[in-house]
Order: structure tokens, then sequence, then C-alpha cells
């Protein structure tokens, strides 16, 4: 047997059956010990509502906590909480298998495609005769709960954008103008104080910018708001990427890696350190404003803790300017009910308990976030983490809050424009291209989904 | 009579397992995926039929033929690089000394990292401003590209990370090469041949096999290639990186097309299929004209 | 007799072929040593631009390594340790399922008769050249019916049946073995199962080994699958969790990511020097000598 090329390899390695019975066996006694076990231990008698949940860490542990004093102060229902990560995208398989959870913290901008299929419960009966009034909520919640003129879920928390500003970075850069006051109110203003903190080192390197609009990144799509344009109209039928103001955004945009060069800037943002590190470059003055949610205290707090900072509503275009209704984009987390759940009604009893005003700014101060209600107490402002919440909570009431566009596509339409952006930040493609690609993509999408739409109300019929 | 059709195919009890394995796993799974690439799903609602108009939309899909393009690309510097890279090493290594010994270890070391750690790894080095890559081009006085965020050079940084996994064709050729005996290359000595026609007349025709074998294996995972750009590019930038199986994944996933995830999955397998065959059939007509 | 070499490269001298290699096992390994050395690093080192491979100074080593790697096994976000276990739990399964099974069923497909052997041996190879994107939407489905999702079941289940390659690489195996062992066998009035327990099954040690080996890396690896059907965190493997670890929006440090790499390469890696001599020859044997 030795002539053959695997019997005669290894002599070390071999494997007696013995040896294999006893590692199964010990496979066997690993998963019985260490295996798949029925989770929680539910008192019995209760109706249990699983519920999942986006958060982990300290958010996560806020909740959990809420989730534990419901189940001690009442005796017939009981919550559980699971960590689900790609939330909805499993809620949506979970639904689709016929086997969801009774409640699910999605995103809002979930909400559109969730309830377009009919995967979530409406809300609208259960939260009247609850007394659920929405003139209790700043005035930017309520649309991130509907679609369609029906209510989907209630909120869990919220945190509107902001401009915030590393005053010791905007000091050290002789910049001190913004120490009180309105801070820089139009993009004019920000460009002048970008270029008095911009600096290069002796190599000809980018050292520090005033302001760059890939920190952080995550919103390529929302500059155009700022200048007073839109993406889509309010009925959800029409892409407008392509306007007048939006392509006004880019342009600024782009004037970026014009004025300092592809290269550079790319340079520059490649030495920077993470979201979430000490070397943030916000937080070591590298980029000395940012545009951010409230949650950004929370990470000064742990890596800067002496850091000078402020917060100021994002500057807009000149023409728009309006200081007493400032722009911003408003997120929102959002308590659902997907249909088909088990225990509705005892899922609705504790998102109506979660929306007691203690218990929402209890949440929305373990997270560092604003209040989603019109007015916050006293107590919520002074004891926040971010010294700059008011800010946040008048961009959450403000006429002018923007949210994500309530589209069932939009996870298409945004795709289109993170890759579109990236190409616009290399100089690849003008604004207007850009914008027009955007819409023609975009459009497209939204064509395809009201006509699929259509056709499934049509009973299937080609 | 009865017991002995019994005996005579008794090997289906042994194989039973198997057929059911089969049948679960992969042909109903496969009915299913054809069915729905006839529909439009999204899982929340049933399935609604839609003919043909899946596939007629993928050939209008500009995103699908960047994907297409950017896998072929990428197969297209990919595997024939890596047939040279391997082939030179395998080459390199065919000799039985403790150092070469060694180095066949190191070679096959990095195929049983696990992709998305050699994907930490490799954002690492690529990094432009502190990555090994660059400090080491730095150090001979070369500013380095900004490997993963600059366009065409992000697809440079895959194929070239691909190489760091050439260590499983590297084996085969190995295999292959070590099967020549050795008296062939003596009696080719004694002929007269240098060491370029020994190597075209009398290794080459022995390792024939596993190059095609290498090729179709390298093809199909070329189309499949997934796990390293979704993490270290997620595509970008501008799409430059953006493949035909994250392209798929999105639209299951991210999009809520199934349907439309299920046909281009068709599409998919005709494409690895189509270009599976081109070394298949390139070595059949070798071998019958030799 | 050993062996001198096949003439590739091109006829090299001694000492350029003893430099070449020197050169290739450096270039193969030096991304894990790189991994390793920035694991032990303070973050602001990891970011400056140098190529020493230990913190300055020296002697903190152990005392920032400690700390990097005590920061990513309690990180509160991603539970490593858990996940760790859990890809265990899951790859034990796996494997020993496929191991079980697939011996089975190769055996039957190689040594007991049947009728129709050349059409499942064909829809086994043909299941290894089916893309996994096609088949993962409806294989999702399928899972949700039957309730697994929400468990790990989605990840080793299927191999309880069999596994595609595993049976392909067992079945090579028992066809090559000689026939006068069935004959002897049946002379001594043993049945197909007591030649199989008896005489096969101890014969074949040494390829059982590797086909697990082989499927372990190929389970401790896999990213799709896990990304596809695990939902709940708590189940997660390490995998998917070096992803997160690198992905969250408070995203990571790359000297602490580095330590998370090396915790998840590890094992295998492990595994894999304990039997580098099987794996590559399994390769080999699995790949061309069929």
């Amino acid at each position: 047997m030795d002539s053959d090329p695997i019997s005669a390899v290894s002599r070390a390695g071999r494997l007696t059956r013995r040896a294999a019975i006893a590692g199964l066996g010990a496979g066997a006694a690993g998963l019985l010990l260490f295996g798949p076990r029925p989770r929680g231990d539910v008192p019995p008698g209760r109706t249990v509502v699983d519920y999942w949940e986006k958060w982990t860490g300290a958010e996560g542990v806020a909740m959990r906590r809420l989730v534990d004093e419901f189940n001690a102060v009442q005796d017939r229902i009981h919550v559980r909480y699971l960590t689900i990560g790609a939330i909805d995208q499993k809620a949506m398989i979970a639904i689709a298998g016929g086997s969801p959870p009774d409640l699910v913290g999605l995103w809002n901008f979930n909400l559109p495609a969730y309830a377009e299929a009919g995967a979530l419960m409406p809300l609208d009966d259960l939260a009247a005769s609850a007394g659920i009034d929405p003139g209790d909520y700043a005035s930017g919640i309520w649309p991130m709960l509907t679609h369609e003129d029906r209510l989907w879920g209630l909120i869990s928390t919220c945190g509107s954008l902001a401009l915030y500003l590393n005053l010791d970075a905007l000091s050290s850069a002789g910049v001190r103008e913004h120490e009180r006051g309105p801070g820089p109110q139009t993009i004019e203003e920000l460009d002048r104080l970008h270029e008095r903190v911009f600096a290069v080192d002796a190599g000809g390197r980018v050292e520090r910018v005033g302001f760059i609009h890939t920190d952080p990144g995550w919103w390529s799509w929302l500059w155009g708001y700022h200048f007073g344009g839109r993406l889509v109209t309010e009925d959800g039928t029409r892409a407008t990427a392509m306007s007048p103001e939006n392509e006004d955004a880019y342009r600024w945009v782009r004037s970026y890696p014009e004025r300092y060069g592809v290269d550079a800037l790319q340079q520059f943002q490649s030495g920077l350190g993470f979201y979430g590190t000490a070397l943030h470059p916000f937080l070591t003055g590298q980029v000395a404003t940012t545009i951010q949610g409230p949650w950004l205290a929370n990470l000064i707090e742990a890596y800067a803790p002496g850091l000078r900072y402020r917060a100021v509503p994002m500057p807009v275009e000149a023409s728009i300017l309006d200081p007493s209704r400032p722009v911003g984009l408003l997120d929102g987390d959002v308590l659902s009910i997907p249909k088909g759940a088990a225990e509705p009604e005892a899922a609705f009893e504790f998102m109506l308990w979660i929306q007691d005003r203690r218990r929402l700014e209890a949440l929305a101060s373990a997270h560092g976030k604003s209040s989603p209600l019109v007015e916050a107490t006293p107590g919520f402002l002074a004891g926040h983490p971010n010294r700059s919440i008011a800010v946040h909570n008048a961009v959450a009431n403000s006429e002018r809050v923007f949210h994500f566009p309530r589209l069932r596509v939009w996870p298409r339409y945004v795709a289109e424009f993170d890759a579109a952006v990236q190409s616009l930040w290399q100089l690849r493609t003008t604004p207007g291209v850009m914008l027009g690609g955007i819409e023609r993509v975009a459009q497209h999408a939204i064509d395809e989904a009201a006509e699929i739409r259509r056709r499934r109300a049509a009973g299937g019929a080609l | 009579m009865i017991r002995g059709v019994l005996r005579r195919n008794a090997g289906w009890v042994w194989v039973s397992p198997w057929i059911v394995g089969l049948t679960v796993f992969f042909l109903i799974p496969m009915a299913m995926s054809l069915y729905y690439s006839l529909t439009d799903y999204n899982m929340l609602e049933a399935p609604l039929r839609v003919g043909l108009s899946n596939y007629a939309s993928i050939l209008r899909d500009e995103l699908f033929w960047k994907a297409v393009r950017n896998t072929l690309v990428y197969a297209g510097v990919s595997i024939p690089l890596t047939a040279l890279v391997s082939m030179a090493i395998a080459g390199l290594l065919d000799v039985d000394t403790r150092l070469s010994g060694v180095v066949r270890l190191f070679v096959f070391t990095p195929t049983v990292v696990p992709l998305v750690a050699a994907a930490m790894i490799w954002m690492w080095l690529f990094n432009s401003d502190a990555g090994l890559i660059n400090a080491g081009l730095g150090a001979v006085g070369i500013q380095g590209p900004n490997w993963l965020q600059q366009q065409g050079w992000a697809m440079a940084a895959l194929i070239l990370m691909n190489l760091w996994s050439v260590g499983q064709a590297v084996v085969i050729y190995l295999g292959a090469l070590q099967d020549i005996p050795e008296t062939l290359y003596e009696a080719g000595e004694l002929d007269g041949m240098g060491p370029i026609r020994r190597f075209v007349h009398i290794a080459l025709p022995g390792i024939a096999h596993a190059v095609v074998f290498n090729s179709i294996i390298q093809t199909i995972t070329a189309w499949q290639v997934f796990a390293t750009p979704f993490i270290m590019t997620e595509g970008g930038p501008n799409r430059s990186t953006y493949f035909y199986s994250h392209y798929l994944y999105d639209n299951a996933f991210l999009f809520q097309r199934m349907g439309y995830a299920s046909a281009l999955g068709w599409v998919q397998t005709v494409l690895i299929a189509a270009c599976a065959l081109v070394p298949w059939r390139f070595a059949r007509r070798l071998w019958s004209t030799r | 007799m050993r062996r001198r070499g096949s003439g590739l490269p091109l006829g090299l001298g001694f000492g350029v072929r003893v430099l070449l290699m020197v050169v290739v096992g450096i270039v193969f390994v030096l991304p894990l040593i790189w991994m390793v050395s920035t694991s032990i690093k303070p973050e602001d080192q990891a970011m400056s631009a140098g190529l020493s491979l230990l913190p300055d100074p020296p002697s903190a080593t152990l005392d920032q390594g400690y700390e990097n790697y005590r920061a990513v096994l309690t990180d509160e976000t991603v539970d490593f340790p858990l996940f760790f276990r859990n890809t265990m739990i899951v790859v034990l399964l796996g494997v020993s399922g496929a191991m079980v099974s697939s011996v089975v069923v190769a055996f039957g497909l190689a040594r007991v008769p049947m009728r129709g052997r050349r059409v499942v041996l064909l829809a086994t190879i043909g299941t290894m050249l089916i893309p996994f994107p096609v088949i993962m939407v409806p294989l999702f489905i399928l899972y949700s019916k039957l309730g697994w999702i929400g468990t790990t079941l989605p990840l080793y289940a299927q191999f309880f049946f069999g596994n595609a390659f595993s049976i392909f690489l067992l079945h090579q195996f028992f066809r090559n073995l000689p026939k006068e062992l069935d004959e002897a066998a049946q002379l001594d009035g043993c049945s197909s199962f007591q030649l199989f327990w008896h005489i096969t099954l101890p014969m074949s040690r040494t390829v059982l080994a590797v086909v697990g080996l082989l499927h372990f890396t190929y389970m401790w690896n896999d990213f799709l699958a896990p990304l596809v059907f695990l939902v709940n965190r708590d189940q997660w493997t390490v995998a998917l969790g070096l992803q997160l670890y690198q992905s969250r929006a408070g995203q990571t440090p790359w000297s602490l990511l580095m330590a998370a790499s090396v915790i998840t390469v590890l094992p295998v890696l492990v595994v894999f020097v304990l039997a580098n001599r099987m794996f590559s020859r399994g390769v080999t044997a699995g790949a061309v000598k069929g």
C-alpha cells in the first residue's frame, strides 16, 4: 500500500477508528454541554414577546435595562431582548419565513419597503385608542413613522445632524470667533473657516483641514438639502436629483479636490484614524469641523474628555439661510410589529410603555441622542452627555428638518449616490453628469417598483 | 431474482444519505432558483410571475455589464498571472532539499488563512500611509499609490493579493512536475536540449493536465470572488472593484430583488461554464494535435 | 534517490536558486509576520510608517501585546470568545458529519454494486461547479421554512448528508484500492459492511484525516454562508465577528484589528502546521491523481 500517495503520507497523523469514535463522542458531548439550548428563563404564565434590536454595547445595555425594568414592574408579559446583525435584512427574512419576532427595531428608512410589502402591522388604531398624540413629538418625528398615510411604528431614539466645532483646533489656528454666537451659518462662511484652518506641512502634505466632505462620509447624498434641493418628490414618484440646487451642492463638494488635488486629499484621508478611536481626526483636530449626530459626545467623553467643542446647525447656502428654521437630517430608530407576530398586543404594550417621557429621555441620554419629544425637560438637557444637545433638539423640531427619502427603492438610489460621489471626489465626473446619471437609475428603479406594484394589485396580470 | 436485483443495487443503500442531501440541498434549491428567476420576488409577497423579463432586464442593466467587465478583467489578468507565478514557484521548489520543504510550507500557508483575515491583513499592508508595501516602496524611493482608494490601483491590489494564495496551484504543479521521471530530463540533456527546450518539450506536456485543472478551478473561483472586495473596497472606488457575486448579493439582500438575483445566478452559471470550457477545449486541441 | 530538479526554471545555478527560494519564502510569510508585529504595537506606532517589527521600546512588547489582545477579547460589542466557541461547535459538527456520511457514501459509490453510479458521480461533481450564490437565496427560504433561521443548523446540517468534495476525494481513494480485497473478503463470507468496517475503514485513516482537515479549513474560513444564514448575533462565527469588528461604525484601530486577525488565523494555522504534509498531499491527490 506504500505506493499509494495518500497512505504513504504522514504516519504521525493517523486516525484510528477508536480515535474517530472518541472524537465523535467528544463532539456530541461538547454539543450537549455548549450547544444551542433554549435561552432565557421565562417565568411561567407570562406572554413572551420576542424583541429584535440592532444595538450592541452601551446602546444595547441601555435598552436592556428598560426591558428588565418592564419585566419586573408587571407580571403578564415577558420581553426577550435579542441583538440581531443586519437587522433590516434578517427581519425581512424572518417575516417571509413565517416566524417573525413580535417586535423589531428598524431604521426609519426601512419603513417604506416593509410597509409597501405588507410586512408590518399598521398601528393607527392601536395608537389612537392608546391616546398617542403626534403633537407630543418633535415635528420631525411623525413623518419618520408614517408611510402613505398610515402609522407603521413608534419612535425609540433619534438624532439630528449638526456641525461640530473642535474649538481647541480652531483656536490654535487663530479662529476664535465661533466660540459663541451662531457659528458658521452659510456654506461660504464654512469655506472661509476651512481655508483659515487649512495647513500643509513642510513636505507639502495636507496636515489639517477645517472641513472635509468625506468625514465621516456616511451621507454622501445629503448636501443638496443644505442648498434647498430635494432627491424625490413628496409623493415618491419622481426622482429629483438633477436640480440646480443639487448641482450647486455637488459643485461645492467638487471644489475641494479641485483646489487641493485628488491625491493630496486621499493621502490626507488615508492617514486619518478611525471613528470610534482616540485617533479620530475630529478629536485630534486634523479635521476641525465635522457633520455628526449627538452621539459624538460619547466619543469625546471616552477619548478626549477635555476637548472643547460645540455644535451648530449645519450651514446652508446663503440664499436659504433662516436661523430660526435650521436645516438638518433627522435619523431615527423605529419600533414596529411585524405582520404575523404571535403577540402583537403584548408587543404594543411594551412599545407604549417605552413612550413614557422619562424612559424616552433615559434612552436618549444613554445613547447620546436628542429627545424625540417636542419639549425636553430641563433635567434631560442638564444631565445629557452632549452639552450642545439643545441644538439637535432644535433641528429635530425645525420645519426644515429632512429625512431619508421615503422610498422603497432607496437602497438602490443611495448605492448609486455613494458610487457616483466617489467618482466626483476623484474628479472623474461633473456634478451635472453625475446627478443626471443618478436620477436616471433612481427613476428607473422607482418606475419598475411602481409597475410591479400595479400588477400585483391587479392580481398579477401582465 | 428480486434478491439478485437488490444485491446488484446494494450501493444505493450506502449512497442514500447523499441522495437526500443532493436533492434537498442542491436540486430543490436549483429548481426553486430557476422558478424565482422568472418572477418578481421580494420574499415578503408571493412571487409574481414576470416571464423572462428579469433576463431581459439583465441585458439592459448597466451595473450588470460593469460587474461582468470587472470580473472578466480580474479573471483575465489574475488567472494567467497566477499560472505563471505558480509554475515558476513550483519549478523553483521542485527539488528535495530541506529548504524547499520549508519554503513549500510557507507558500502553502496563506491558503489556509481565512479570507476575512487575509482581507484585513492586506488592507493593512496596502494602507497608503503606514502600510508595509508603500513603506517598502518608499525605502527604495518610490512613492506608492493609494492602493485601495484609487481607481485602477484597487483592482491591481486585489489581483496582487490573490497571488498570495497561489499555494494550492503550486502544490498541484509540484505534484505534476514530480511525476515526470528525471531520466527524461537527463535524456533531453544528452540530446543537447537547452533548458528552454527541456521546459517546452518535457516539462510543459507533463504538467498540461494540471494547467487545465488549475485554470478551470481558478475560473470558477474568480467568478465567485466576493469576500475580499466586499470587505476591502466595498466594490469601490466608483464600483471599479464591484464584482459579479457582490452585485448578486446586493440584489438579493440589500435591494430585496430575489427574483432578479436568481436570474443573475443562472446567468453566472452559464458564464462560468462558458469560461471554464475555454481551457478545456484549448487543452483538447493541444492533445489532439500532439 | 534525491531529485535534482526538473530543469525549471531554465537552468538556474544552485546559489541563485537558493536565494530565490529564500526570497519567495519570505514574501509569503511576511504578511503574517507583519500581522503579528502590528498586533503587539500601540496604535500610534502602528500608524507611523516604519519597518520595525517590535514596538518601541522593545521591552514593552509583552505588556503592549497583552494589552491589545485583552482589549480584543474583552470588547463589549464583538464577543470573540463566544464567536470562537460558536465556530468550534459548528466546525466540529460539520466536520464529523461530513466525514461519517461521506465515507459511507463514497464507499458505496466505489465498492458496492449499484446501477447508475455514473449519474450520481456526475451529479456530485456537478454540485461542485454550481456557484453558491445561485442556490443561496432558495436555501435561505428553505431554511426559513424549516425553522432553521435563528439557529446554526444551516451551517452544518447539510454535511450530515455528505459533502461533495469529501465524497469525491474518498471515492478516488476507494476506487484505487486493489480488487483482491473484495474477493478475499467475499471468500471469507464477509458482507459489504464487514469489508467496510474491518478492512477498508482502517486502511483509510489517513485519507479520512485529509478529508477532515480540508473540510475543517473550509468551514473555519467560510464567510458568505454565515453572513447569509446567521441571524442572531450570539451565534456568529469568528469570520463574521472579525468583519463586524472592522466595519462597525466605531471603527477599529489597526493594531487591535491585527490582534483579532491573529486570533482568527491561529486555529487553522496550528492545525495546518501540525498536519502540513497531509494537507498538501491531500490537495494533490484529490485534484490530479484521480
